[in-house]
């Protein structure tokens, strides 16, 4: 009796592991408090919804997705703790962080591990340090800010331009690539000016840019101080042409700017708003779970989900080792998988290549002017 | 009652040490780096001890000394610097400020003093920031060796535990003789009350000056090792928030008990860490703590230890008098 028992308990145990060792695990790592809590949420909850899909559906190659998330606190110390926490516990993938500062700083460690880490961070220098193991979800400023300053130089027709940026790593990394660009296009930057985050009042700095009479206007701010320039500018009635990334005509921006973000032009890479139709019924079920409306860090959670179904599909087999190199080189097109959105490609660098838009903001509402092509 | 107790506190003080240097060896990456990380606070909260507990000079700029110690051995370690040159940079550096920050210590107190050096604080983060061709700016300094110590390398997470324990070691026992010494005991009187220490013939300037300085460079010791910790160092880490952080592992800890920090930090850097487990509510529960702990006893941890073994001592007191009392009633 006794010894029945204890084999039906073995039995139960046995079972219980081999359904527990069936599931992939995945560890994300994400500014869930501090500064980049909107950020670090909304990459978790781009996240979650992604599993909870893929599991509905049977998981990945038979086996569920799981997922365990990590607070940073927005701080570089704490990220590097909780990274090497979750590389403790040898996870399929890392996802995140989504500040560029922290990714820089557990960079290191996943690739010392042999774990590919998705992650959030655009700074430019994240993927040129010849990491093997690191892989974007959005495009880095490299590829971004190219294609503004060309948009700038050849369709603006600017000669002279003012560029206003955020000096945090975000901002001054763009401003960094955006001025050399425009350099070498040989537009003359005529006005270079910082911004702390969370400024309030932009007069003194739209008082210098009116003072430099630019032939445009490049914005490279954070969403909510992008909106109180665009006001500033129509105040003191700069007429020069804006220009932007993703954060000069996004929907929260035109919400609290009016009348004044009208006529602002952005280049967007990844955005809810942009006219695609899964990218359209992404945003809708994310609003549905979660009440409100994510912002490109939501798809680049959910991206980074598929990014990892995609490939192990590809493999046909859960291997972390040969995770990255399969990666490398691979499209992933919408057609055959739905959750990728937009077809994609990832270079030997881990940087990414898709469509990007450019937008205006007509009557309070996003248009797109043109739909820039993949480059290769 | 004291023969009993010394030999015993011995031990007590030996099984921890040893608990220090054996388990840990046990530990995974990210066990023996928040012990690291928990080595390295206590080392500047002992600091602010100094400065606050024994000193009574209210401090918001502790952080900022880690940051210049932090970026002291950041920029010199890159540019093949070996890392103690960095600590001896550090400290005369952090001595240095420390002594010059001290002067508005001499002309306004409390809570005037906490909004000097807060924005001091302040200040130094601008600088880490914006001086970008000394301190990185906001990209900061990556890629930061660690050390080889007596030809050791000491890139493992356990040698490189084993040299902020070593390194804490060395600073308590040095924080230790200083307490002791008539400087120490010139700072209580300092903390207790000013023109008393004066009129006693204490220094009052100098000593302030030096509680600042002393208190500032274990912040930059401290500094000069978090970056090798972390390997990456940006000016984020060390904005205001350190500052608050270190003042909360003193003030829980115990302001102006010896193992006051040692337990602070213990609560400041390991807390958090156990009470991840509830997910989303590990900060909510853990400020509920920090709350509860300092409304239940405002001198901190050692604080209630305090006032336990006072009570024995009292009550001890109490009985001998009795008997004494009862004694000499017969004898009548």
């Amino acid at each position: 009796m006794k010894s029945t028992l204890l084999a039906g308990a073995l039995l139960a145990f046995a079972t219980a592991t081999s359904v527990h060792a069936q599931a992939i695990k995945l560890a994300n790592v994400a500014e869930l408090s501090g500064g980049g809590a909107t950020v670090g949420t909304n990459w978790k909850n781009g996240i979650d919804l992604a599993i909870e899909e893929i599991n509905a559906k049977g998981g990945v190659l038979g086996r569920k997705l799981e997922v365990s998330h990590a607070d940073s606190q927005s701080n570089p110390g704490v990220a590097r703790a909780q990274v090497q926490k979750a590389l403790d516990a040898e996870p399929y993938v890392l996802l995140g962080p989504g500040y560029s500062g922290s990714v820089k700083v557990t960079a290191p460690l996943a690739a010392e591990a042999g774990i590919a880490q998705i992650m959030g961070g655009e700074a430019a220098e994240l993927t040129q340090a010849g990491n093997k193991f690191l892989f974007r979800t959005s495009f880095g400023q490299q590829s971004s800010m190219p294609k503004v300053a060309k948009y700038i130089h050849d369709e603006m027709k600017a000669k002279t331009v003012a560029v206003v940026w955020v000096n945090n790593d975000f901002g001054r990394g763009g401003r960094d690539v955006v001025v050399k660009e425009l350099d070498r296009l040989g537009s003359k930057v005529v006005a270079d000016l910082s911004t702390e985050a969370g400024q309030a009042d932009f007069a003194a700095d739209v008082g210098k840019i009116k003072a430099a009479n630019p032939d445009a206007v490049f914005v490279y701010l954070n969403e909510e101080e992008s909106a109180r320039i665009l006001k500033e500018l129509k105040r003191q009635g700069v007429t020069a042409p804006l220009m932007g990334e993703t954060t000069l005509i996004g929907q929260k921006v035109i919400e609290l700017a009016g009348d004044a973000a009208n006529g602002a032009r952005g280049h967007v890479g990844l955005t809810t708003d942009a006219p695609v139709d899964l990218i359209k019924a992404f945003r809708e079920k994310f609003s549905k779970k979660y009440n409100y409306v994510p912002d490109h860090n939501g798809l680049k959670g959910y991206l980074a989900v598929y990014m990892v179904k995609a490939t192990t599909e590809k493999m046909g087999k859960v291997d972390p080792k040969k995770f990255a190199e399969t990666l490398h080189g691979l499209t992933i097109k919408a057609a055959d998988e739905p959750g990728i959105l937009m077809d994609v490609t990832f270079s030997d660098t881990g940087d990414i290549d898709r469509q990007s838009f450019l937008v205006e903001v007509v009557e309070g509402k996003q248009v797109v002017k043109q739909v820039l092509p993949k480059v290769k | 009652m004291i023969s009993f107790g010394k030999p015993l506190k011995i031990a007590l003080g030996l099984i921890v040490i040893a608990g220090l240097i054996i388990v840990p060896m046990n530990f995974n990456r990210y066990g023996l780096f928040i012990l690291s990380q928990w080595a390295v606070m206590t080392i500047a909260a002992m600091g602010l001890n100094l400065t606050l507990g024994y000193a009574g000079q209210v401090s918001l700029a502790q952080g900022a000394f880690v940051g210049i110690g932090a970026y002291a051995a950041a920029i010199m370690t890159t540019h093949g610097w070996p890392l103690p040159a960095a600590i001896v940079v550090a400290i005369v550096l952090s001595f240095a400020v420390g002594w010059v920050l001290g002067y508005p210590a001499l002309r306004v107190q409390h809570h005037y003093l906490a909004f000097v050096t807060l924005a001091f604080s302040t200040l130094a983060f601008l600088v880490f920031r914006n001086e970008s061709w000394l301190t990185g700016g906001i990209y900061g300094i990556s890629n930061i060796p660690r050390p080889h110590i007596f030809g050791f390398a000491t890139n493992k997470p356990l040698p490189f535990y084993y040299v902020c324990l070593g390194s804490l070691a060395i600073v308590s026992l040095a924080v230790w003789w200083l307490i002791r010494s008539p400087w120490g005991r010139a700072f209580m009187a300092l903390r207790e009350n000013p023109l008393r220490a004066q009129s006693l013939g204490i220094d009052t300037r100098r000593y302030t000056l030096m509680a600042f300085a002393i208190g500032s460079a274990l912040g930059g010791i401290a500094g000069a090792l978090y970056a090798p910790l972390t390997q990456y160092i940006d000016p984020v880490p060390f904005n205001l928030s350190l500052s608050l952080d270190l003042l909360m592992m003193v003030i829980v800890g115990g302001a102006g008990f010896y193992f006051g920090p040692f337990l602070g930090a213990m609560i400041a850097v390991l807390l958090p860490e156990w009470l991840r487990f509830t997910e989303g509510y590990y900060l909510m529960l853990y400020a509920v703590a920090v709350m509860l702990l300092l409304i239940w006893s405002p001198t901190g941890i050692l604080g209630i230890l305090d006032r336990y073994l006072a009570e024995r001592r009292t009550k001890a007191a109490s009985a001998l008098r009795a008997v004494a009392k009862s004694r000499l009633e017969t004898v009548q």
